[in-house]
């Protein structure tokens, strides 16, 4: 689990958003990895980059957008 | 049925302006950081201004940052082909490139996505699509031609994110693409404000009454200005609502759209851009209510850090307030109006295209139209507007509407003379992109 507990803003997560940081992390993570089959690898960097545009949007993160 | 919220993002769209600000102000901070540390470019320009990212501690501190213009990227691409020490990335990490389009026939400029930058582009025409109205329920035909031009590609995958049936028409005819949209029912339809009429004139010559025959219920534009008297033309062809929006290559995305409301103006996506509208001649900026040139800061597209770059686009910014919608991003009242560039002198006279296609498409006898500039005599400069009116107009009216035609234009250029000339049917070009109604031959 992400140990952020506040938006860019400051202000505190509400659950969903924790679960939607907690799973980008997740899928950040399985990202990087490269010991995936490309069908497992290229899906979930594919579905990380959908949670890193909900995170965006919803001021939970703004990291580097030019790195997958 | 669900019952889907009016806004895309209503964390961001409806956030308090102080708080926008705030949110602004740290995504500004990181964004300047990234370029100083990630794009050679930048750091010369910066340092050449004697700026560092530190210096940037509150939102006006961005007039610190030197402006960026097209003409600087592209020299830059010019001195190191292909795509310039701009980008922040190396090439194999991109997913997508793009051009510009040129119609101004000047050099293209050619931009590379990263996968988050092309998910980002989309996402930015979902604010726009679902504050218009677009819904997952949607059929969305895209009169659009799939090139290397980035025009609607972002929309396309926007409307597949949204769960939208999806209708790519690519190489297909004008006809091809009429009667497919009436086949399939698409309730929606994007294209240039000039092609969306264009198709409803095919339509008419088809027989098919877009109005009845057809089932869209929105007309989504984008690519060129949209003055009030086309849009109606559009809505009164199609039997839906027509909604602007605007974007541009270097950004590529849009970053204004027209909601649902339609208040005469297109919503600035306020959390993903910081726009700007400065004098053109001074640099100052403009209060609200007054005509400049917009600056864009995007937050979004991490291959290309685009901060504080001139557009040349003629905007009025007007406060949130103007649109009842609830949404708190300011508005540009008319969209984009036109190009600082455009304003052509005659005789003294300042004359904008947009300004006389607004008069002309309020004549329902016009169908097409176009702009000559000469010079008569190597002294005096003349304007001459050809029309080409609709299919079965009664000639012997020609002589009363070339009168008043002549007139309104004079009216509303300070009594300079227009000739009003009349072009044979067929006679003037059609378009399916940037419409190109204006030819300037005085230095020819």
């Amino acid at each position: 689990m992400t140990d952020q507990t506040t938006d860019l803003l400051g202000k505190e997560l509400t659950d969903d958003e924790k679960e939607l940081l907690d799973l980008y992390a997740r899928l950040k993570t399985m990202s990087a990895r490269e010991d995936l089959a490309p069908c497992a690898l290229m899906n979930v960097r594919q579905a990380m980059v959908m949670l890193w545009n909900v995170c965006t949007d919803l001021e939970l993160i703004y990291e580097e957008p030019g790195v997958d | 049925m669900v019952n889907w919220p009016d806004y895309w993002n209503p964390k961001t769209e409806t956030m308090p302006k102080d708080e926008l600000r705030a949110l602004q102000l740290v995504k500004l901070q990181r964004t300047v950081a990234r370029a100083w540390e990630t794009s050679p470019f930048h750091r010369r320009l910066y340092e050449q201004a004697g700026v560092t990212p530190d210096q940037i501690q509150t939102l006006d501190d961005i007039r610190k940052l030197p402006f960026m213009t097209r003409a600087d990227w592209m020299d830059n691409q010019a001195k190191l082909p292909l795509f310039g020490d701009l980008i922040t990335r190396p090439r194999e990490e991109a997913i997508r490139y793009h051009l510009t389009s040129g119609t101004s026939g000047r050099q293209p400029l050619r931009v590379l996505d990263s996968r988050k930058d092309w998910s980002w582009i989309a996402e930015q025409w979902c604010y726009g699509f679902w504050g218009f109205g677009v819904r997952p329920t949607d059929t969305v035909f895209f009169a659009f031609s799939y090139g290397s031009f980035i025009g609607f590609w972002g929309a396309h995958y926007c409307c597949e994110k949204m769960g939208c049936l999806v209708l790519p028409s690519g190489n297909m005819t004008t006809e091809g693409r009429v009667k497919q949209i009436v086949e399939m029912g698409a309730t929606v339809v994007c294209a240039t404000p000039t092609y969306a009429l264009r198709m409803g004139q095919v339509a008419q010559q088809l027989g098919i009454d877009l109005r009845n025959d057809g089932r869209v219920r929105r007309v989504i534009v984008s690519g060129e200005p949209a003055v009030p008297a086309t849009k109606r033309m559009i809505e009164d062809m199609w039997g839906g609502i027509c909604g602007d929006t605007a974007g541009m290559t270097e950004i590529g995305t849009i970053m204004i759209f027209e909601c649902e409301k339609q208040p005469g103006g297109t919503h600035i996506i306020e959390d993903h851009f910081i726009e700007e509208v400065i004098d053109p001649d001074t640099g100052e900026p403009c209060d609200y209510g007054q005509r400049g040139e917009r600056v864009v800061t995007s937050f979004g597209r991490g291959f290309i850090p685009l901060i504080r770059y001139r557009t040349k686009d003629l905007v009025m910014k007007v406060p949130y307030t103007t649109c009842s919608c609830g949404r708190t991003g300011d508005l540009y009242d008319g969209g984009i109006l036109g190009r600082v560039d455009d304003m052509k002198l005659i005789r003294g006279t300042n004359v904008y295209p947009r300004a006389v296609e607004a008069i002309l498409r309020e004549y329902s006898e016009v169908e097409e139209f176009q702009i000559v500039l000469t010079r008569e005599d190597n002294i005096r400069d003349e304007i001459t507007v050809q029309i080409e009116l609709k299919p079965g107009y009664a000639d012997d009216s020609w002589a009363g509407l070339q009168s008043k035609l002549g007139k309104d234009l004079a009216d509303n250029h300070e009594g300079l003379r227009f000739n009003v000339a009349r072009a044979g049917e067929g006679e003037l070009p059609r378009f399916e992109l940037k419409a190109k109604r204006l030819q300037d031959l005085r230095d020819q």
